[in-house]
């Protein structure tokens, strides 16, 4: 007669469990299809790429099994890597700076417009994010080389004589990847304008400031941070942007990107290609460590 | 002396008159600029879509669909397209179920691990194309199973292309469950509603313009990619732009141009879907 509520008890006790082991198990029943996206196409790939970094590719074969550090060591030595390292980084690092002066402008107008004109410049933000990378890149094809449409322009208005080419130049290769990695620094910069009142400009105007001033003194510490992540952000994606540069630009135009490609498609060289990949996969991640730490010491400063 | 006080009784708006008409005129040349760098790929390449020349050059003496004709008569071309719709329908459907699920967990539940799982699923995101299509490659390069070649298929380029398509999903919906109606949950929950049954019956409905969006998103990220899609198709799988990435390295044609416009028909077929689903619950809402 006493066992009874024990028993109850006992059995409510251990349906209690259930519930809350499968409460439990509940939010990784839920992750588990992008779980296992992330570990086998992206995590067990980067350990194979680590690992195949360090075989040796003396042949024709694609890599025989081994421990060398002589693709990494290539990077530094072989002036054809070097020069690659060089050019990406120099690359991604002069595009970037023009992408964030453009992109703030672009911003700051878009910010300071009327709201009719606000939906119609996002579009045109859009366009660009939207369309393919290779069409981005067959649009300026058509526009720079001599018989393009620059060349006509140019020598129908009288402004030159003969026709010219701009095709397979540097100024090309920007222009082509700038256009790529303008949109994520606009959005980037216009969300951080949204974010400070407008009335601090009028403040500033009232106290007598001239536009310039009120510009450098005002605006410019508001939005600090946001050039930073918006510039960050647009390295790591003309560092990854190999397609744009190695079509428009000069045959010398080679990145990493472009090696990685060559290395793996052209040459077969699987552990070269790893290696180099490696090497851009960790630029990468340092540079969104860094736009990482810049986020949190602005929420932190914000709490 | 005159001089003087006569300056100080210039209101102060006044003197700054010139300043400010040049800084209008900075900022009109700026928006001319700045349309024209976004509009000339776009519009040069619709242009050259409907030349009649076999050439890509300047002025474009005749018109017509020549070039369209010929994209849809070629069936490498209209292959290539089906492989890309295919592969992107493939992407939509597999990033849009995982992100959203994920999405959910973390704006529900509380658990080990929260932040550094987040900078997993986000990762890839910010990977270069090239970077996670050799990583892919080289792991699944000649894989087999049971007969299958897993290497080539169009499934593995599609779980490539979930690579940057799912975290884009994820992130989409984790800002949108953050303002949903909590209240509604609780109260599904508090009638006995598992949390499963509560996820499909009550959370889906009330942000399908949020699901409806980031699958889009998705579709349009697999349709444009083309770098990952190059190292993971071989002849009989690769999308169109692979295929317009190879022949603008032999040699452009206006039939590239035909192919530019087509894909981007297709992210704009998709942008009017959102628009059309986006009013539709507009007007249920006031309704």
């Amino acid at each position: 007669m006493m066992q009874q509520p024990a028993e109850a008890d006992a059995l409510f006790d251990a349906a209690r469990r259930r519930v809350k082991r499968r409460e439990r198990l509940t939010p990784w029943l839920m992750m588990a299809p992008a779980l296992a996206i992330i570990i086998v196409f992206f995590g067990l790939p980067t350990l194979y790429m680590a690992r195949m970094s360090f075989n040796l590719h003396p042949d024709q074969r694609l890599y025989v099994p081994g421990f060398t550090l002589e693709h990494y060591l290539s990077l530094l030595t072989d002036p054809l890597f070097t020069g690659a390292l060089w050019t990406t980084i120099k690359l991604a690092f002069v595009s970037s700076i023009f992408t964030v002066l453009i992109g703030y402008a672009f911003a700051l107008l878009v910010w300071l417009q009327p709201a009719k004109w606000r939906f119609a410049f996002i579009a045109l933000a859009l366009c660009p994010l939207l369309i393919s990378e290779i069409s981005i890149i067959f649009g300026w094809w058509m526009f720079f080389p001599k018989n393009g449409l620059l060349s006509y322009a140019l020598l129908s208005t009288g402004v030159i004589e003969d026709k010219i080419s701009l095709m397979y130049t540097e100024f090309a290769a920007f222009v082509g990847l700038i256009y790529v990695t303008l949109p994520f620094c606009f959005f980037i910069l216009l969300s951080i304008f949204d974010g400070i009142d407008k009335r601090m400009l009028e403040a500033s105007a009232d106290l007598g400031a001239a536009p310039f001033r009120t510009a450098w003194e005002v605006l410019l510490p508001l939005t600090r941070t946001g050039i930073l992540v918006a510039f960050a952000q647009s390295f790591i994606w003309s560092m990854g942007t190999y397609a744009t540069p190695s079509a428009l630009g000069p045959d010398t135009l080679w990145t990493v990107g472009y090696m990685i490609q060559e290395q793996m498609l052209g040459k077969h060289n699987w552990p070269k290609a790893a290696a180099f990949s490696m090497v851009l996969a960790v630029g990468v991640a340092i540079v969104m460590m860094f736009i990482r730490s810049l986020m949190w010491k602005r929420t932190s400063f914000h709490a | 002396m005159l001089e003087d006080a006569q300056r100080e009784t210039i209101p102060p708006v006044a003197r700054r008159r010139p300043d400010a008409l040049l800084l209008r005129a900075l900022a009109l040349a700026f928006m001319v600029f700045i349309v024209l760098y976004i509009a000339i790929p776009i519009m040069i390449t619709l242009t050259m879509s409907f030349n009649d020349a076999s050439m890509i050059r300047f002025p474009i003496l005749h018109w017509s669909l020549k070039w369209y004709r010929d994209f849809l008569g070629s069936p490498q071309w209209v292959d290539a397209l089906g492989n890309s719709l295919i592969i992107a329908i493939g992407t939509m459907t597999i990033s849009t179920v995982a992100g959203v699920l994920a999405a959910w967990v973390f704006e529900r539940y509380k658990f080990p691990g929260r932040s550094a799982l987040y900078l997993a699923i986000m990762m890839p995101l910010f990977m270069p194309g090239v970077v996670l299509g050799l990583g892919v490659a080289i792991a699944f390069g000649g894989l087999n199973i049971g007969g299958f070649a897993v290497y080539g298929s169009r499934g593995l380029v599609m779980l490539a292309h979930s690579l940057w398509a799912m975290p884009l999903v994820f992130m989409l919906m984790e800002a949108t469950f953050r303002i949903i109606d909590h209240r509604i949950v609780e109260a599904s929950y508090d009638l006995g509603g598992r949390p499963l049954r509560t996820f499909f019956e009550i959370v889906l409905p009330s942000v399908s313009t949020g699901i409806i969006s980031s699958a889009l998103f998705a579709f349009v990220i697999s349709l444009n990619e083309f770098v990952m899609a190059l190292f993971l198709t071989d002849r009989d799988t690769q999308t169109l732009p692979v295929l317009m990435w190879l022949s603008l390295r032999s040699a452009g044609t206006p039939r590239l141009a035909v192919a530019a416009v087509i894909l981007a028909s297709a992210v704009f077929a998709s942008l009017v879907l959102i628009l059309l689903w986006y009013i539709r619950q507009l007007r249920k809402t006031s309704r």
